[in-house]
């Protein structure tokens, strides 16, 4: 069956993204690939489409429980109806239901710490796995800007699942990590698809400031002056708040987001913003994901990023239509501190080290009790079962070096005086090829480009609640 | 009301006899053996359980506020109101806590999923994101909405026939089904955030949120008087036929079938205390409750009058010039309905 009908089929498009279909025709072709393709690039097709041809279920490691439960959400909503997710949510009564049918499932979803309990090994074992697919595959990496250690442990599986073909994909990896994600996986020859980071339509500005003071002030006039739809990275939820404040006080039509929302408060907005009922969204950076609008003409970040791959995935959130779009980064003397203990405050004190070796791997209750956090301990706990103490701390201190590198991608990015585009994507070791005219920052930049969008507010808002259900529901 | 009138309307009766945190529990819908017996002793069955998500640090807030206000005077230990406070007026409040147990949001839930399945679909839009991501109540929403025939477009006028006429026969105001078809989102309008509500009415998030408890527990009064054929069935379940824990209703069972509180207690590996409040519980809610295996119709008379000559609920109060009496013997005797025995 030719491809592209298969995908107007199965989900309704009538053609692959720039990527999409060499990747799918690797994969069905039975070899392993590493796929790097910018967020919002239709990664998931990469292994939904195969599935429909492979002949037994799709294993996906999908490190982010919020990612996870988006990308099982999305399935269903296109009326994939054999999906199921193992991960800590998964409730006792449905768990042995589940696990005594889980051949049967086309797509298994499951967390790197659910895939190596015992009882899950020996299940998977006894089922047939026709692809593995390491989803955020650069969160393997103990050099990427999320390393997950429990992500590790995806190599102790692939021989019990005898070594299956394998599909890695990510969003942003250097070379350094995709050679990670090769050794990791065991993968020999791979193919790898490296889609170009640049994103010619994306002009790259970057605005210093005194204070935070300033900061506001330009935001205020900027607003004014040039439309969304638009994403303001804020950095803190609170902050979030203070700016869609602010914007609305100013007339504009605005709304924050931010993880700490209840579940249908983010789902308002989200569809708010999908409609053009509101035309700025103020957010910490859980904003984004599961999140598909091609018009976001532009992204701002108030706060200074704490990683340029984390940068990128932000700003590519923009002109996916592939109309200009318009990145401002705004910074402030003395945002290099504020960038530096961001970063380092991650990473594991030497005192919670202490704490989790004399308490043992197993000790969660110290988290329970505020000694160590989180992810501290769960770094800590996988590095304990491989070294000594002192082979830990330098581990950790190995860690802290590269979190510093990427401190200092930021900085220079911001310091820097020459292109930006270029500099970008030189991160992730690519060249650039051609130089769109507007470019950066540092190459100048025409904004009566961006002066010319105007944004389309929706309709006058209804005045009672009669109106309001019968828009809702227009019978 | 707005949410300093309901912590208002709980002091009041609760005025020099119960904590400043007391209230917080009553509202969370604690199931304690004390929030439940003081419901009955004074009468808060309105409000229980109607913000069962109260954050802590938001209603310590509002109690700030009504010191500042002049409504309430510092005191350690008990609630202490103001003239201002016993003074105001505080407006009748549709508010029906006791009997449905925050279960309004069951019922709200499924109504927001169903309203915006049908405005997709009725709109030719199959595919959305689901407000609601609990995997119950989307199953129940699926097998609700083929047994009404959903794809029927006869059907949606007819559902939302009923959603005007119930809820324009509601006794809420205009502000408060506004609130609630605002939490409502269908294809072409989004519903608002908490926040965003709050905001438009210049009112705070939770004035907002206890106004949709109002209006969800008024329109569900009108659904069970009118019975209209399909909102109806949005009701499944919605109300509990027992008004008791189900700890309680276990111990209940024991109790009838004869064991004492001690074995009971060991029976089900409880403290006897624990039972005791289960006790205490069974008689709050059974008008014809028999005590006389706990106390002689001498005592509980005893600790009525005392009660009533102190014009006092404060068990130490009463315990004093009755030391005979046991603790829960005077919990008991409180907690029983009067008019009954």
């Amino acid at each position: 069956m030719n491809l592209e009908e298969l995908l107007y089929s199965t989900y309704g498009f009538s053609s692959f993204r720039p990527g999409q279909k060499e990747i799918i025709e690797q994969v069905i072709a039975g070899e392993d690939v590493i796929a790097l393709l910018p967020t919002g690039m239709g990664k998931s097709i990469c292994y939904q489409l195969p599935a429909k041809i492979l002949p037994d279920s799709v294993l996906i490691v999908s490190p982010l429980l919020s990612l996870m439960q988006d990308q099982v959400a999305q399935l269903k909503k296109m009326g994939e109806k054999s999906v199921v997710a193992i991960n800590s949510f998964l409730k006792p009564e449905d768990k042995d239901r589940i696990m005594n049918n889980l051949g049967a499932y086309k797509f298994i979803f499951i967390s790197p710490e659910m895939l190596v309990q015992p009882f899950i090994k020996k299940k998977l074992q006894e089922i047939r796995v026709s692809l593995l697919v390491a989803d955020e595959a650069h969160c393997i990496s103990q050099w990427g800007f999320d390393f997950r250690p429990d992500y590790l442990r995806i190599s102790e599986i692939l021989p019990i699942l005898n070594f299956p073909q394998v599909l890695a994909l990510t969003a942003t990896a250097t070379d350094k990590v995709t050679e990670e994600i090769k050794e990791y996986l065991a993968l020999i020859k791979p193919f790898v698809y490296c889609h170009p980071m640049d994103r010619k339509n994306i002009v790259y500005d970057i605005k210093k400031f005194e204070d935070s003071q300033e900061k506001l002030e330009f935001l205020k006039a900027f607003i004014q002056k040039f439309k969304g739809p638009g994403i303001i990275y804020a950095g803190t939820r609170k902050k979030s708040q203070e700016l869609s404040m602010l914007l609305t006080e100013q007339g504009i039509s605005a709304a924050y987001y931010h993880g700490g929302m209840e579940h249908q408060d983010r789902v308002f907005v989200q569809q708010q913003f999908q409609n053009g009922e509101v035309e700025w969204i103020c957010s910490t950076n859980a904003f984004g994901m599961g999140v598909h609008i091609p018009n976001i003409r532009q992204v701002i970040h108030f706060q200074i990023p704490t990683s340029i791959e984390g940068y990128v995935q932000e700003v590519g959130r923009a002109g996916r239509d592939g109309f200009p779009a318009l990145a401002t980064l705004l910074y402030a003397t003395g945002d290099e501190a504020l960038l530096e203990s961001l970063v380092m405050d991650d990473l594991p004190t030497q005192h919670e080290i202490e704490a989790v070796f004399n308490n043992g791997p197993s000790a969660t209750h110290l988290i329970d009790q505020g000694v160590v956090r989180e992810t501290a301990f769960r770094v800590i706990a996988y590095w304990m079962t491989k070294l000594p103490l002192a082979g830990v701390t330098s581990q950790i201190e190995q860690l802290r070096k590269g979190k510093r590198q990427q401190a200092s991608k930021i900085r220079e990015l911001v310091s820097r005086e020459g292109c930006l585009r270029s500099y970008i994507i030189g991160c992730f070791d690519q060249q650039l090829t051609h130089k769109p005219d507007n470019c950066c920052v540092n190459d100048g930049i025409d904004y009566g480009v961006f002066e010319a969008f105007s944004y389309s507010e929706k309709k006058p808002i209804p005045l009672d609640w009669q109106e309001r259900l019968s828009v809702i529901l227009p019978i | 009301m707005l949410f300093s009138e309901l912590i208002l309307a709980i002091m009041k009766p609760l005025n020099r006899q119960r904590t400043i945190s007391s209230p917080y529990h009553l509202i969370k819908g604690k199931k304690s053996g004390q929030t439940l017996q003081d419901i009955g002793y004074f009468g808060l069955y309105p409000y229980f359980g109607v913000l069962s998500k109260l954050d802590k640090k938001a209603y310590d807030q509002v109690i700030k506020s009504l010191f500042s206000q002049g409504y309430l005077l510092a005191n350690e230990q008990v609630i202490e109101l103001t003239e201002k406070a016993i003074n105001a007026s505080i407006d009748e409040s549709p508010l029906n806590g006791w009997k449905y147990r925050g279960n309004e949001n069951l019922f709200f839930n499924r109504l927001s999923l169903i309203v915006q399945t049908l405005s997709h679909v009725s709109q030719s839009v199959k595919i959305f994101d689901p407000i609601v991501n609990n995997e119950e109540i989307q199953m129940w929403v699926k097998k609700y909405l083929q047994q009404i025939q959903f794809r029927d477009l006869a059907v949606v006028q007819a559902f939302k026939n009923e959603l005007f006429t119930t809820l324009s026969n509601s006794a809420v105001s205009e502000t408060h089904k506004m609130i609630l078809t605002e939490r409502l989102t269908g294809l072409t309008l989004s519903g608002l955030t908490w926040q965003q509500i709050a905001t438009s009415k210049k009112l705070s998030v939770l004035d907002v949120q206890l106004m949709t408890v109002e209006a969800l527990h008024s329109w569900m009064a009108e659904i069970e008087k009118s019975k209209p054929p399909l909102l109806l069935g949005l009701m499944e379940g919605v109300i509990q036929q027992s008004s008791l824990t189900a700890t309680a209703q276990r111990t209940e069972k024991l109790f009838e079938r004869g064991f004492t509180l001690e074995q009971i207690a060991s029976l089900r590996q409880l403290k006897t205390s624990t039972i005791e409040d289960h006790v205490v519980e069974l008689a709050m809610n059974d008008p014809y409750f028999n005590f006389q295996s706990f106390m002689s119709q001498e005592l509980y008379k005893a600790i009525i009058s005392e009660s009533r000559h102190q014009q006092s609920k404060r068990l130490r109060d009463i315990k004093e010039h009755l030391p005979d009496a046991s603790y829960f013997q005077i919990r008991l005797a409180l907690s029983i309905k009067e008019e009954n025995q």
